[in-house]
């Protein structure tokens, strides 16, 4: 058992102890350093790309409405533009600057390095774009516009970064909610017969059929939740610049 | 870590990253189970499940077809191995072979089965001595002819054949 008094003399101790503090300070600072140092390079290079490329995978998922077997679409054209429109508008809000991640100060190793993280984050925003563009008929072309009108306007306005990731993160929670509430909602499931499904209930028949919705497992729309959150956490994460 | 260690590891990461997720959305597969074997197939190690395989043959031979098939599924299920596709496309001419008709929904899968065994190997020769027709080549000939309706199929001394 330690007395009050013991802990009188270590508090005493301590004080006496703090009067070495620049010294120590200049110690403990010189073993921290290289370990906060660290932390950016990790951060960039290691963590970065696995929740891009989380995303990637994800993006493109969905589950069978019948079995709950994976399906990998494969993004459509527009997707791929809309990526580069984004990417630019990355640029342009400040998200990403040119001369802090390629630059002729940097070795040629870490110029190769920061290309294949933009890579991944090209890679990752196409497959959301993927995601969250109903897969054909009209709500394909309807929600399409909808986002080239938006990207379009943003081309054009002055952002900077924190209004550029609200602003994505409307239109991306706009979009998973027009897609994975109100149309799969309109959509019908089920691996029953058509005339079933009919008197079921027709009207999600009638919206499946004129809308031309695919039929998808429940599931899918939690792993698009996941892979818009993981997109937007590490759009979050992203450095401004690769500088020291 | 070195900072060019780093940059290795970065460059190593997304380039293994992005091959996994190009190789998922080329072979599309279905299961968990299915990105196994179709990585046994591209990374080389793939092999028949032998269990299975016995258990078709032994199926096969008691005339069980159907479920012969099935063990066939099971222990190729990438259909790579030019053996049992041999025997799948052979089940499927036992099975719709007919003195009178030959049944051509069965003979046009054996078809397709007998077409893979040509492409996975095309010197391919059974070592079953219990089989009439060794090569594809001779299985695919009975199984065209099966498909074919021709004035020869009328002859009645075509009764007297025997299943090969």
């Amino acid at each position: 058992m330690r007395t009050a008094s013991q802990e009188i003399i270590d508090v005493e101790i301590d004080e006496a102890e703090s009067d070495l503090g620049p010294v120590r300070d200049v110690a403990i600072e010189k073993v921290q350093r290289p370990k906060t140092e660290n932390q950016k390079p990790q951060l960039i290079y290691q963590l970065l790309p696995c929740l891009f490329i989380l995303v990637t995978l994800l993006g493109g998922m969905r589950l069978g409405a019948a079995d709950n077997a994976f399906i990998f679409l494969k993004p459509a054209l527009i997707c791929l533009v809309f990526a580069s429109v984004l990417m630019i508008l990355f640029f342009r809000s400040s998200l990403l600057k040119m001369d802090g991640w390629f630059s002729d100060r940097f070795s040629t190793l870490q110029n190769i390095a920061n290309t294949a993280v933009l890579l991944t984050m090209f890679t990752a925003s196409t497959q959301l774009f993927n995601s969250l563009l109903p897969e054909k008929g009209l709500p394909f072309w309807i929600v399409g516009f909808c986002f080239f009108w938006t990207l379009w306007n943003n081309l054009f306005a002055d952002f900077d970064t924190k209004k550029l990731l609200r602003s994505l993160g409307a239109l991306f929670g706009l979009a998973f909610a027009v897609k994975y509430l109100v149309l799969a909602n309109l959509t019908a499931t089920g691996d029953t017969s058509l005339l079933q499904r009919i008197f079921d209930n027709p009207a999600k028949e009638a919206f499946t059929w004129l809308l031309d919705l695919p039929r998808y497992s429940a599931g899918t729309g939690y792993i698009q939740f996941f892979a818009v959150a993981i997109y937007l956490i590490a759009l979050f994460l992203t450095p401004s610049t690769t500088k020291k | 870590m070195k900072e060019k260690y780093i940059h290795i590891l970065g460059i190593a990461i997304v380039a293994l990253g992005l091959g996994f997720v190009v190789f998922l959305y080329w072979s599309q597969p279905k299961t968990l189970a299915e990105v196994a074997t179709k990585s046994q197939v591209v990374l080389g190690t793939y092999e028949i499940n032998r269990d299975e395989f016995t258990r078709g043959l032994a199926l096969f031979r008691s005339e069980d077809f159907i479920g012969a098939r099935a063990a066939f599924d099971r222990a190729d299920p990438e259909k790579r191995d030019a053996n049992t596709q041999f025997y799948t496309a052979y089940s499927y001419y036992r099975q719709g072979w007919g003195r009178l008709s030959k049944d051509d929904t069965l003979f046009k899968p054996g078809l397709e089965a007998v077409d893979r065994v040509m492409i996975l190997d095309p010197n391919f020769r059974s070592t079953d001595e219990t089989l009439t027709m060794k090569t594809p080549s001779e299985l695919k000939y009975e199984l065209e002819e099966g498909l074919k309706l021709t004035p020869d199929d009328f002859n009645p001394m075509k009764l007297t054949r025997e299943r090969k």
